[in-house]
């Protein structure tokens, strides 16, 4: 027995290994990735790290709610990911979940603007379980209309629970307001009406997983206790014969945006909200707006901020503010927020933060808060990658907006270059007046500013 | 299970004698991750002053050292990315620092300042009370239905107890806050006897060392603080609906005292039987299949053994909660109301409530069908090598291990993960069937439920008369419900509750 305790503490002390953030002139990710194509399309990622027993297995769908191009589709891409826990004839439902249950895995999927995102977290040894397992049913998914118009329920259960909250009300609405034509008008979750009338869409869900549940939607990405030969051995095994599609979503295009829109949630009791939503580029790998965009957002708004000082720490109007861009595959959004202590200040503090944009503009960033913001973005990063979940999230995020894996160094070779002119660029090309929507929450009746 | 894992990771972990420090070593790690433990918590807050042990500990944390403001400590870690925070529970406080080991040496005077010279200035402590005062009086309303039920069903639990009030206090004991009760709260709660100190990643014994002078330095506590009371019995089924506007759904946690913790060997049992009923967000647990797949209610249904925090964000459990004063739980995420199904349906037009009463009845004879006929072989064997594949999980990142063990220590034991595998391992479908006829049952048990205005008076009325609860579904989802579940629900929707009170709260006269 002494010697079985000895043994499993071994076993639950992994997840060590970290880059050394002073090899700033290599990749960011200090493990290397390698990358197998399958003649069907399908691209086996495998990135060795130091997790005993451990690996997390990813697969990567670039499909979501940004695909939905049908009216009354909205949030089919989420709701299609349940359907995908419903079974297929070799592993029907109960099957399933007892096979998955025995895996021991921490296993579940999410869905966002571009990408459904499936993932499993276990032990290395049982890999060719999950492969088929997953294999299964990205091939052959078959679920009843009972199971179809059930799990209904559930996304509309989920709608419910997400629904209390304020942020999420005036996120949806936020979107429904700052785009016209694209997709990203809708959030993923969907329009209630259209998750109400999910159960009566059973033909259509076999059309949506024709359409994206293809090879060359997928990406496989293991990272953990694996060796590439052995995974690309695995994937070939159980994913080889999946046959290649052909559906390109037409996706429209987003006009130009000509002035500044406004919408708004009224709660009473309930801290007073802010947000500036500025039309932001897409995530390109060639192209360094979107890290200078993500430099400008930190030097803007991060903690150490002077507007941050001044309206949280000193002034005490604002409870917290914080600005981000989302990476996504079309052009979104660039949106800075701020939660206030009482809505009356709510000009101001709008007026405080198009100030210091405006400022941004004509000032070129300070040498040594450059170089500061670009050593946080590394060692951020560098802290970040101590287990495999958290390797294999990063990885992919850079997946799903680009395709490749290897945009992650990428991205940061990006950031090294960014000049303090670049930053100016794209404040004064992405914050401009006619690409913002306001969203603000108070217990107005409507929009309390201009 | 033993060659599952390849071993050549060299590693130890282990719980020092001499001073009270956790320690783990992990020679490859560039990270260094510091957590200062003070075994205090909420149940230390003063009376008439809740919240106060979860306010000093953010004004440490927000605030500044003797030498710095909290905007130059902001300035100075912002390239290092270092990050540091507290998080305040029932009964510890634990603050947690992490540096890459490059900056280890620049970020020390930051960790010794806060620790020992907290600045305590008055804007800082003003900001800190002003978010806590939102907090309790608005933000908990109002953001999560879900989360708002579990807060109150704690209040219910621990009604005139010190554990009764959230960590964040309530509205008049966070009012009553002075500065000069931080100052003082930090001299009588956060002191070197009710301390622990962990540390984990590739640090030199020098620094250990160091760190343990310094942090030793703290005072002595003059008087011992409250120790943690006990959860209420409660007297049949004793049932609180908060009202509020324009709730789409009905949130629900039910509970009752729990005797055991992760001290007990016994609780390895338990966790069995709970992973079967209620695995948080599984779908192969017996609630889950029940409720949401089976009958689409809801989003998920899921049981607890201990405090499980932030459910809603977490696939797998946190460290840094232990607690000793516990209770089991059932979460059943937000179900239909009846203004809501009527808005959806015309063929629900007349139904008076929403599911939240026949869900409440499928949960609680799932629960009593498990303890009284207890759990097959089958079953058995596959929640026990599932959850102990699965708790190898909990502790992926080494902020994560220390926190464990960390954890461990508080409930007497060296490394609770390591232990519960071998508890695990021996633990006989006998011995689960045992632990739940010992210490689960349903006829006592506290709900909570925060619904719509117009669902809590009916469902009160349901609950309180027990009154037959058929389950409402659409036209489009009964067509297609097989017998088998339309029999059932037969049987559930008579299920007996013995219900002995029944109030309905304003959400506005909760947490004052």
């Amino acid at each position: 027995m002494k010697k079985m305790i000895c043994l499993l503490a071994i076993m639950l002390t992994f997840g060590v290994g970290m880059m050394n953030a002073q090899q700033s002139k290599g990749n960011i990710l200090p493990y290397p990735i390698y990358q197998h194509k399958l003649p069907n399309g399908l691209n086996v990622v495998t990135v060795p790290y130091d997790s005993p027993g451990l690996a997390a297995f990813y697969v990567t769908m670039r499909v979501g709610s940004r695909d939905e191009v049908e009216a009354g589709k909205t949030g089919f891409a989420h709701f299609f990911e349940h359907m995908m826990f419903r079974g297929t004839e070799k592993y029907p439902k109960e099957k399933y979940s007892d096979a998955l249950k025995a895996t021991g895995a921490s296993a579940n999927a999410n869905t966002s603007l571009d990408r459904t995102l499936y993932h499993m977290t276990g032990n290395a040894a049982m890999l060719d379980k999950m492969f088929e397992l997953e294999s299964d049913r990205f091939m052959n998914l078959k679920y009843s209309e009972q199971d179809f118009k059930t799990e209904a329920g559930a996304v509309k259960g989920e709608y419910t629970k997400n629904s209390a909250s304020p942020y999420e009300q005036l996120d949806e609405k936020m979107n429904d307001v700052a785009f016209s034509k694209h997709t990203y008008q809708h959030t993923t979750m969907g329009f209630f009406k259209d998750v109400v009338d999910m159960p009566n869409q059973y033909v259509y869900s076999q059309e949506f997983f024709k359409r994206f549940y293809k090879p060359e939607y997928a990406t496989i990405l293991v990272v953990g206790d694996v060796k590439p030969e052995a995974i690309n051995a695995l994937a070939e095994k159980y994913f080889g014969m999946w046959t290649k599609g052909d559906f390109i979503s037409t996706i429209q295009v987003e006009p130009t945006q000509t002035e500044t829109k406004y919408t708004h949630v009224q709660v009473p009791n309930f801290p007073p909200l802010v947000s500036l939503n500025f039309k932001a580029p897409a995530f390109k790998s060639n192209d360094n707006e979107m890290p200078a965009l993500d430099l400008l957002n930190s030097i803007l708004f991060s903690e150490k901020s002077d507007l941050y000082n001044k309206l949280v720490v000193k002034e005490q109007k604002a409870r917290s503010i914080g600005g981000g861009a989302t990476n996504s595959r079309d052009p979104y959004l660039s949106q800075i927020s701020a939660s206030l202590v009482d809505a009356k200040d709510m000009q101001y503090v709008k007026d405080q933060i198009i100030t210091a944009i405006e400022k941004a503009k004509t000032t070129p960033a300070d040498a040594t808060i450059l170089a500061d913001a670009k050593s946080r973005l590394r060692y951020s990063f560098a802290m970040g990658m101590d287990s495999p979940t958290n390797i294999a999230e990063a990885i992919s995020s850079y997946i799903w907006v680009t395709g490749d894996p290897e945009s992650i160094n990428n991205a940061y070779v990006m950031y090294d270059n960014i000049t303090a002119q670049d930053i100016m660029n794209v404040a004064k090309k992405y914050y401009i007046n006619t690409g913002l929507t306001i969203a603000t929450i108070s217990g107005d009746a409507s929009c309390p500013i201009k | 299970m033993k060659k599952i894992f390849s071993l050549i990771l060299v590693l130890f972990a282990f719980v020092a004698n001499a001073a009270d420090v956790v320690e783990l070593k992990l020679p490859k790690s560039d990270l260094i991750v510091i957590k200062i433990m003070f075994k205090n918590g909420s149940v230390s807050d003063p009376v008439g002053k809740d919240g106060l042990t979860d306010i000093t500990a953010n004004t440490i944390s927000e605030g500044g050292t003797k030498d710095f403001t909290s905007a130059q400590i902001k300035d100075l870690i912002y390239p290092w990315a270092a990050e540091y925070g507290v998080s305040v529970d029932k009964e510890v406080s634990i603050f947690t620092f992490q540096v890459h080991k490059d900056h280890l040496m620049k970020f020390y005077p930051i960790i010794k300042g806060l620790m020992l010279n907290p600045r305590f200035a008055e804007d800082d402590f003003s900001r800190v009370k002003s978010n806590e005062q939102n907090y309790v009086d608005e933000v908990v309303r109002s953001s999560s239905d879900e989360e708002y039920s579990k807060m109150t069903l704690e209040d219910l639990l621990f009604r005139r107890t010190n554990y009764q009030h959230m960590v964040s206090g309530n509205s008049a004991g966070v009012k009553n806050c002075t500065l000069e009760d931080v100052r003082a709260h930090y001299r009588n709660a956060f002191g070197n006897s009710n301390m622990t100190i962990g540390i984990a990643g590739n640090y030199t014994p020098e620094f250990l060392a160091q760190l343990k002078t310094d942090m030793g330095s703290l005072p002595t506590l003059k008087s011992p603080l409250p120790i943690a009371q006990k959860a209420r019995i409660p007297v049949g089924i004793e049932v609180e609906i908060i009202a509020k506007d324009n709730a789409l759904g009905s949130a629900v946690f039910t509970g009752f005292p729990l005797a055991i913790t992760r001290s007990n060997d016994e609780f390895a049992a338990l966790m069995i039987a709970n992973s079967w009923l209620g695995e948080h967000r599984k779908s192969y647990s017996q609630l889950y299949k029940k409720i949401r797949e089976q009958r689409s209610m809801n989003y998920g249904d899921y049981s607890y053994i201990e405090w499980y925090q932030s459910g809603g964000q977490n696939m797998l459990p946190r460290p840094g909660f232990p607690r000793s004063s516990n209770y089991f739980s059932i979460w059943l995420r937000p179900v239909q109301t009846a203004k809501g199904l009527k808005g959806q349906y015309p063929e629900l037009s007349t139904i008076e409530i929403g599911h939240a009463h026949f869900a409440l009845r499928m949960a609680i004879r799932e629960m009593d069908k498990i303890i009284a006929n207890g759990m097959s072989q089958e079953d058995f064997e596959l929640t026990k090598t599932f959850l102990r594949s699965y708790m190898k999980l909990y502790a992926q990142t080494p902020e994560k291990q220390l926190g464990y063990l960390m954890d461990s220590h508080f409930y007497g034991r060296k490394d609770w993960l390591l232990e519960s595998d071998a508890l695990l391992a021996k633990t006989t479908v006998a011995d689960v069937n045992a632990a739940m006829k010992k210490y689960w049952q349903t006829k006592n048990m506290f709900i909570s439920i925060v619904t719509d205005r117009s669902e809590a008076v009916p469902l009160a009325k349901s609950l309180r008369d027990n009154l037959p609860s058929p389950m409402s579904y659409s036209n489009v989802l009964r067509g297609v419900l097989s017998q088998d579940i339309l029999t059932e629900d037969k049987e559930v929707e008579n299920y007996p509750l013995k219900v002995t009170k029944v109030t309905i709260l304003e959400s506005a006269d909760t947490f004052k």
